[in-house]
Parts: C-alpha cells; structure tokens; sequence
C-alpha cells in the first residue's frame, strides 16, 4: 500500500476557483539598477494560497532573479516580513482571499532598514538595537535548581515573549523610518519581556537604557506596531508599561 | 507610492549627561491637563458667561488685564500653551523632517519664534495700560474715567 | 581574526578567517554548542540563516525531563520509553546519557532565563507527551517541560540571547558547501569549512582546530512536511559527498498531526492536553490500536493507524482523505493559553476553529532519525569505530543514536540541548589540546568551481519542477508505508532526476544575494540525500519504528538488529546508486533492555 499525499484541502474548506492575481513587486537590483522600480507579474492562485505561495511561484516558473527571504512559512521564523498593500505583514500568514484581488497586491520590502536587493533589507540596524537593550536573563544567583516563579509572575511578560524578531513592527513605525537611532518598538518589546520577568535583576539598567533620546520617549502612539505585529503582541501597550515603569522608577 | 529607505541617521548612539526627553513626556501630558481647565475656562468666561460673546471689547479686556487673578491666569496660559505647542512642533519636524540642516533651521526658528512670542505676550499682559491717555471715552474701561 | 582577501581569476572573492572551534548551524545544537565553546575557545557560528529563523523555533510541546515536578517520575523510566519508542534500534548507553542529562539541561535552560509554564507552586511544569510513560508502560506520565506551544521558539530565544551575552561571533546568511579535511600525523582530521557569503556571493574559508555540524535536518525531501525551506539536508550532504558514512537514513519521522495538505505541524502537546483523533464516523480509533495509551501512542503508530484508517474509506472529508484531530471538549481556556498558536494556526490556514470544530491532520514529515553517525561525545565516526579527530556533529543532522527507529515526542528539543552541549564541551578540549591541521592547497577551489559552473549555467532544466517531481515521488512512494515496489520506483525517479540535475540552468547571474543559485545547490543536496534516505529503505526487509514496509511487515531482530550504515564509494554522479552506494551494517547498543514485542 504506497500512500499518497492528501490532495490539498483548500479545496473543502474554501472556495476552489483558481484565478489570476497580479502581483506588483518592487524590484531593485543594485548590480543593475540605479533605482528600484515596480514591475508586474500574473499568477495563478487559490483563496487560501498565501502570498508567499504567489512569491514563490513567480520566483521558480517566471523569474528566478527575484529574491525574498523564507524559511518555516507559517509564521514562526520570522523571515518573511514585507510591505503588503501598505501593511507590514508576513507573506507566508498572509492569505490571498484575505486581500482585495480585484486590484493588484503591492509588495515591496520593509520600509526604514537598508535596502539590499528586491525583498531583503539589511538587518543589521534592527539587531544592533536589539542586542543594546540587554536582552538576556541577568540574575545573580544560581540555584541547584529551577527559580521559582508563580503562574502570575509568569504571565506577567507572557505577551512579549512571543516576538519572533521579524522587523514588522519597527520597519511600520513612522519615528524609525525618519530616525533610524530610535530603539524601535521591537528593541522595547524585548527589554520588557525582561524588565517584567520577576527572576531578572537589572530591569533598572534597561529602563535606564531606554530613558534615553532615542528611548521609549520618542513613541508617538500611532500603534502602527500593534497593528503590525504578526504573533499580535499588544506593542504599544508593552512600550506604555515601559514608560510608566520608568517614571514610576521600577517595574 | 511614497518610498523609504535605509534611515536617516544611522545607529549611533552616545549617551549624554541630561535628558530632557522624560521631561518633555511629562510636561506635554501634564500641561495638557492643564490646559483643559485653561482654555475652557477661558472661553467660557469670554462667550458664555454674562452676556456672551457680545460683552468682548477693549474695554472688557483691558478690564481682565487688571484683576491678578487673570494675570496670572493668562501668563500660565500662555507659557503651557506656547511651550506645549513648539514642543509638538519640534516633535513633527523630528518626524517629517530629515535633512539635518533643515532640521537644526527648523528648530531654530521654532525656538526663537517661541522666544520671541512669550517675550512679546508677557509684556502685554504685564505692562498693558488699560487706560491709555488721550483715548475715546466711549470705547475704555469705565473705571478709567474714575482716575 | 586573521582576515586576508585574495581574488582569484574567476573574480570570487576568498576571505580566510582562524577559529578555535566553528559551529555550522545556529539552530538550538549548534547555539547550545556555541555556549559552551564561546567562553572556553575562540569561537564562530557559521549559519545560512539569522539565527533566529532557525527552526528550532518551530517545536511547540516541550522537552521531556524527568523533574517529576508533578507526579512521580525517574530518569530511568525516560530511558526505557526512549528505546521502547525507538523500536529497540535506539543505542542505550546514549539513551541514557540523554534521559540523566535532561535535568540539568531543562535547569540550564531555566537558569538561562527560558519562561517556562509553572505549576501552582511555582516550579516548572510538566505535561503528557506521546510515548512517555511512568513505570515502563504502565500509564502515561507528565514529563514534558513546555512554554505554552511555542517551547522550541523559546529555547532558540533564549540560547540566541544568552550568545548575545556572551558575544558570540555569528556569521549569518553564510552557507557552508564544503569540509575540509587534511591528514596530520597519519589520520584524517578535520581542517576547516568553506561558506558562501550570501549577500555578496564571496567565500570564505575558516580554518579551525574543532568544526561542530549542527546543520538539522532534510524534510524537504517530501512535499508534505513540517519542514522549513531552507531544511535541505546541506550539512548531512556535505558529510556524504565526503566519503563519511550516513546511518539509519531509511527511518524518518511522519508527525501524525499535520494540518491536512498543508503540512504545518499541530503539536502533540494538543494530545497531551486531551485532545482526540477521530475518523469519518466520529470514531476515537486509536483505541483500537492501541488501548493503553490511545491518542499518545508514539508518532510512527499514530501515523500508520491514520493512514490505514484513510486507506480503509474510514477518512473524513469529501475526499475521505483526512482525519479529525477534536480539541473542541478542551475548552476555549485551554486552547488559548496552553495551546494558543496552534489554534491560530488552524484558524489562520484552514479556516477551522478548533474551539468549535474538529481539525482535519494527516501526518507530515517531520525529523529523520538517522544522518552523521556519532559517538556519545558527538564526535563523527568515519567506520563503526573510528573517529575523525576535530569533526563533531549534534542536533537533527546526527544520528548518536538516541532515536532509534523513531523519535519520542519532546526528544528531540532534549537531543539539541544535551548533546549541542556535549558537542561544544568535546570541541573546545580537543580544539584546547591540539593543533591546526593543515589547509589542503587552494581550499576553496571545489566551491568556488561548483559556484562559477552554477552562476552561468543555462541548461534546459529549471530547478522547481525537479524538486517538484523528487518531493512528491518521495511523498508517493516513500512516506508512511513503503514496499519495493514503490521504492523502486522513486529509485528510477531519483536517477532520472540526478541526470536532469546535470543540466539545469538558472536565471540569477548577480552575486548579491543569489538564492537561484543556493536554491540550486540545496536541490543538488536534496538529491543526494533522497537517493541514500531511499536506498537504504530498500536494504531494510522489514518494518521497524517510522521504517513501515508493507511487504515484509513484522520486525525481524534476527537479521536486522543493527544499525545501517551508507557509505558513499566510486563516482557520486553514476546512474545506478548501487554503483556508488556501500551498505554495512553497525551493532546496537544494549545495556538493559533486551528487544521485546512493542505493544502500548
């Protein structure tokens, strides 16, 4: 009995229809472009194909020379960050019957970090500010065995764990994209997913680090982050918590 | 569509001795607190109470200018709203405006039409003549006819 | 670090760097081993990917240890399910050593700041997990330590910031095509790596005393899988192009809950919460199979009883092609704060909410059990005793072998853990004790010409239908159940596309973030490893673990006790495999257990 492989499923769950989306991508090239253009391209797509489904197929049945990052394509890597119709989202969680197919769906790279090539930005700046924020467990003892933490204590920070690094948030927010010295709200999401860890000793330093110029201050609560956030982490909120701890002068 | 780049300004971040943007934070919520009860204070004593807009003239003015309780009223309306309002400004020039040396002319002038603007309005408020001589009956305070 | 440049004629740029130790791969193995070695060694991690995406990230139940937070439990009794769950071909004296050092690397992880769940009374808690029993079998236990459902995503954070921490050198989006290895004082070591940088097509060749392979695995092999994109088989390719042999290629993991034609994994973790696999009629079928422990029999049972439900007309579905994975009697509660993004996942991929409706799974690929055979200090065996001196291999890529012919649930996330620290510990006193082994002349020079032969081809062929083809033969005919027929087929499959390998051509010409060009590397990796996955399923006369032949369907100890062992031997690119593939065969391991009938 050699088995075969479901056949997809989309076909009992959504509509079946196959129909031609056009996908409008900005391309740019710096070995042969000066500037970045939009160019257009036709594929054949089902309702709940995701837009990366549609990336892909450009890439291995029209042009190969288009380049995007991916890797676990259901929302949890965090590679595939991109401008969707003006919206930063991830490709491979965004679906196609989600979007408006009477008109073509505009991608493009996210806004505010370096661009590369096509998709791919360079990342560099957004890690960079990560890694200022400390983000790391500082605690001074070391118990034989595990740190006790009640269940509150634990879902106290729960929210902010589960960022998944992607740049979605920051590359939407209009302070970064005109100050690239700004932490950004990814960097504050990931100090508060320590500064509210009740096994953390130097919540002080980084609420320190994030009094800054380019800290918390320079939120303008435009919640384009929260909006953004592909694993809907409450950003903004996190970035309030972290004001008011800071003038409340501890967690 | 619009396009953005790489940022404007690189990471490069040096930690300087003061920082005034919690400060800042602070005083454009607490002067907004503020300003609520300021402004509609203000306008209600202005066109609502007595006989409502109708009542504004020089004379009524002039006869605000006089009592200390409006003094400082205005001086602090002046001061939080002026202040509140360049701080805002400064804010979007920061968003919308990239170029450094737009940026630093900006702010300049943002700086020094405020300055000038509260030097301006508190000289008003504190050197105003509500009786100025030589002027029509008719159109000043009547207590000035009593001086 | 000693940074020289020199162009070559063909305009490739070759950067040379020096390390103690380079760890390729910055999935949880390769960070883990990181760890370890940073501190101790001058150290980098070379990976293709931000460390971050690796998919490690991707686990969601948990790491099994036997904390016995809840209820009572031994380390002892962990060892036992792992062989039981390996089917008996699982190397017990490395079992072992996985269920003892489970502790201390659940403690590691904690202290290191990893949010685990907790119980009332603040320790860390634990849940029911496939497999994993309490006095061999009697009962299931509560061993798996788990951070709601995305447990591995916190393990790669928290192993990614504690490499922050310690300042750790990555080199990311850098592939790693080629190892080197040179002789000194008679023996074959390991000498150093050479890496694609992708965003400006340059190379790089790193000379090191230790190398640590924590490359992960090669789902991609089939169409069907959990598998991310980039799991293309790089580094157990490069271990086989090499001449070191693969073992237990044959025995991959299908993971019995897949979203039904997607795919994407749902965790086991679900079952463990209670949750019930249901056919057409409603039916909970796993009783049938299984009475003891029904819908937490290990994942090689579950898979083959849906399948066979599916193949009898018992699925659900219009085309009777899926079964139902029923959550709804959890609870809303449960499912959004124990299982939170795997009802998103059904809500977001299938429109289904699990709150309310049963999910429709089929199993997916999942892990290989099998690839670069190592000792229990992770270090590679060139032969079934000797061991290439400076080369370790941890995490999904290698085979210790702690999985046998199937993996337990929450194992592997266990595996990563202890034996990525076993890697980075035995990697900095070999790198502490020894000296360079010398660079072969011009090093880089088989890369650079696979790259510059690849950069201009314009053959016919275009990678996606090839890998289209391979990965849906292999789910066709190489998945869950298997017989010679169909192995035979995909053989012919495999042959015919290796010859239209030869002839591909891509559109990419740039140097600047080329990934036409890696994607037709990887395909060449995906190939090779299809080939040796399916050749030594067809060696294997019987069924064992995730290894089901429909044709000779019973386990047969007498003459297939043993691990097998693939050694590539003659010329990689001749037709027929037999050409050019050597079986052999290795003794298991046992030190307690002796094989019994496996029964749940």
């Amino acid at each position: 009995m050699a088995t075969t492989a479901p056949e997809a499923p989309a076909q009992e769950v959504g509509a079946v229809q196959a129909f031609t989306v056009t996908l409008i991508v900005r391309r740019f090239d710096p070995e042969k472009d000066a500037e970045p253009y939009w160019q257009d391209f036709d594929v054949e797509m089902y309702s709940t194909d995701r837009v990366l489904d549609a990336l892909h197929k450009i890439k291995w049945d029209q042009d190969g020379t288009l380049a995007f990052r991916r890797s676990c394509a259901h929302g949890i890597c965090g590679s595939d960050a991109m401008r969707i119709n003006g919206r930063n989202r991830l490709a491979c969680k965004t679906l196609i019957k989600d979007l408006d197919i009477t008109k073509p769906i505009y991608v493009e790279a996210i806004k505010g970090l370096p661009l590369e090539k096509d998709l791919i930005v360079d990342m560099e700046p957004f890690f960079e500010s990560y890694r200022q924020v400390q983000p790391f467990l500082i605690a001074s003892s070391k118990p034989e065995k595990e740190r006790l933490q009640t269940i509150e204590q634990r879902a106290r920070f729960d929210d902010t764990t589960k960022c998944i690094l992607c740049a979605a948030c920051t590359s939407s927010c209009p302070v970064f994209w005109t100050d690239g010295q700004y932490f950004g709200p990814a960097a504050i999401v990931n100090a508060h997913r320590f500064i509210f860890d009740s096994r953390d000793e130097a919540a002080q330093v980084r609420l320190d680090i994030l009094n800054d110029k380019e800290g918390v201050w320079r939120c303008r609560t435009t919640f384009n982050c929260s909006e953004a956030c592909p694993r809907g982490i409450e950003v903004t909120k996190a970035i309030a918590e972290v004001k008011q701890a800071i003038l409340r002068g501890r967690p | 569509m619009t396009t953005i780049d790489a940022p404007r300004t690189p990471v490069n971040r040096t930690r300087r001795g003061v920082n005034l943007e919690k400060w800042g934070w602070m005083y454009m919520r607490a002067s907004g607190v503020v300003l609520v009860v300021l402004i509609f204070g203000h306008l209600f004593v202005n066109l609502v109470a007595g006989e409502g807009v109708k009542q504004i003239d020089f004379a009524f003015v002039a006869g605000k200018l006089t009592d200390p309780f409006w003094i400082v009223w205005d001086t602090l309306l002046l001061w939080l709203a002026l202040i509140h309002g360049a701080n805002g400004m400064r804010t979007l020039v920061n968003d919308y405006v990239t170029k450094p040396k737009v940026r630093a002319a900006l702010h300049f002038a943002l700086a020094s039409s405020t300055a000038v603007l509260l030097i301006l309005g508190t000289l008003v408020i504190y050197t105003f003549d509500p009786c100025p001589a030589g002027a029509d009956p008719e159109l000043v305070a009547s207590f000035c006819s009593t001086l | 670090m000693s940074t020289e440049t020199t162009m070559t004629p063909t305009a490739s740029a070759v950067h040379h760097h020096q390390f103690d130790v380079v760890i390729v791969g910055a999935g949880g193995a390769g960070m883990r081993a990181a760890i370890e070695a940073g501190p101790n060694a001058k150290t980098a991690v070379i990976s293709k990917l931000y460390p971050t995406r690796s998919h490690t990230g991707a686990a969601q139940g948990g790491m099994a240890a036997a904390l016995a937070n809840v209820e009572e439990d031994s380390w002892e009794w962990h060892t036992f399910d792992t062989v039981k769950g390996g089917d008996y071909l699982v190397d017990q004296d490395a079992a072992e050593i996985l269920a003892k050092e489970a502790i201390d690397a659940i403690i590691d992880l904690e202290n290191m700041g990893l949010p685990f769940n907790r119980t009332p009374d603040g320790k860390i808690d634990q849940r029911r997990f496939g497999g994993h029993t309490r006095d061999h079998g009697k009962a299931p236990v509560r061993r798996a330590c788990y951070a709601a459902d995305r447990t591995g995503h916190m393990i790669l954070q928290t192993l990614f910031q504690n490499c922050v921490k310690l300042g750790i050198d990555f080199y990311n989006e850098y592939y790693v095509l080629d190892l080197l290895l040179s002789e000194l004082d008679g023996e074959r070591r390991a000498a150093g790596v050479v890496a694609y940088e992708l965003a400006t097509g340059d190379l790089h060749v790193f000379h090191a005393k230790s190398i640590v392979f924590a490359t992960g695995g090669f789902g991609k092999i089939y169409k069907t899988t959990s598998n991310a994109h980039t799991l293309t088989g790089d580094g157990v390719g490069i271990i086989w192009r090499k001449g070191i042999p693969l073992e237990d290629m044959e025995f991959f993991q299908f993971h019995p809950t897949g979203l039904a034609g997607l795919g994407i994994l749902l965790t086991e973790g679900a079952r463990g919460e209670g949750a019930i696999l249901r056919n057409a009629s409603g039916e909970r079928f796993m009783e049938r199979y299984a009475p003891t422990i029904k819908d937490l029999a290990p994942r090689d049972i579950i898979s083959r009883c849906m399948v066979q439900e599916v193949a009898e007309g018992r699925g659900a579905g219009p085309n009777k092609d899926y079964v139902l994975l029923d959550c709804t009697h959890l609870g809303a509660e449960v499912l959004e704060t124990k299982l939170p993004d795997i009802t998103e996942f059904a809500r977001t991929y299938l429109g289904v909410d699990p709150v309310h409706e049963p999910v429709p799974v089929m199993p997916t690929a999942h892990y290989a059990m099998g690839g670069i055979p190592t000792t229990i200090k992770a270090e590679v065996l060139a032969d079934n005793e000797t061991v290439i001196k400076g080369l370790y291999a941890a995490g999904e890529c290698a085979c210790v072998s702690v999985h046998g012919s199937n993996r337990l649930g929450t194992n592997s996330l266990l595996d990563i853990n202890v034996f990525g620290k076993r890697a980075g510990k035995y990697a900095v006193e070999y790198a502490n004790s020894a000296d360079f082994a010398p660079l072969p002349e011009d090093p880089s020079k088989e890369v650079r010409e696979m790259v510059e032969r690849l950069r201009v081809a314009d053959g016919p062929e275009r990678l996606a239908p090839l890998r289209k083809t391979l990965q849906e033969e292999m789910d066709k005919n190489a998945q869950v159940f298997r017989t010679e027929e169909s192995l035979g087929s995909v053989t012919t499959t495999i042959q015919e596309l290796r010859d239209r390998y030869q002839n591909i051509g891509i559109q990419d010409r740039g140097k600047r973030f080329n990934t036409d060009l890696l994607e037709a590397i990887e395909l060449g990796f995906l190939l090779d490893i299809a080939e040796v996955v399916v050749f030594s399923a067809r060696n294997r006369k019987e069924s064992r673990g995730g290894h089901m032949r429909d044709d000779y369907p019973d386990r047969n100890d007498a003459d297939y006790m043993q691990h097998t062992m693939a050694y590539l031997v003659g010329d990689l690119h001749s037709a027929n495999p037999e050409d050019h593939i050597r079986m052999d065969w290795k003794p298991v391991t046992i030190t307690h257990y002796q094989p019994m009938e496996r029964k749940y």
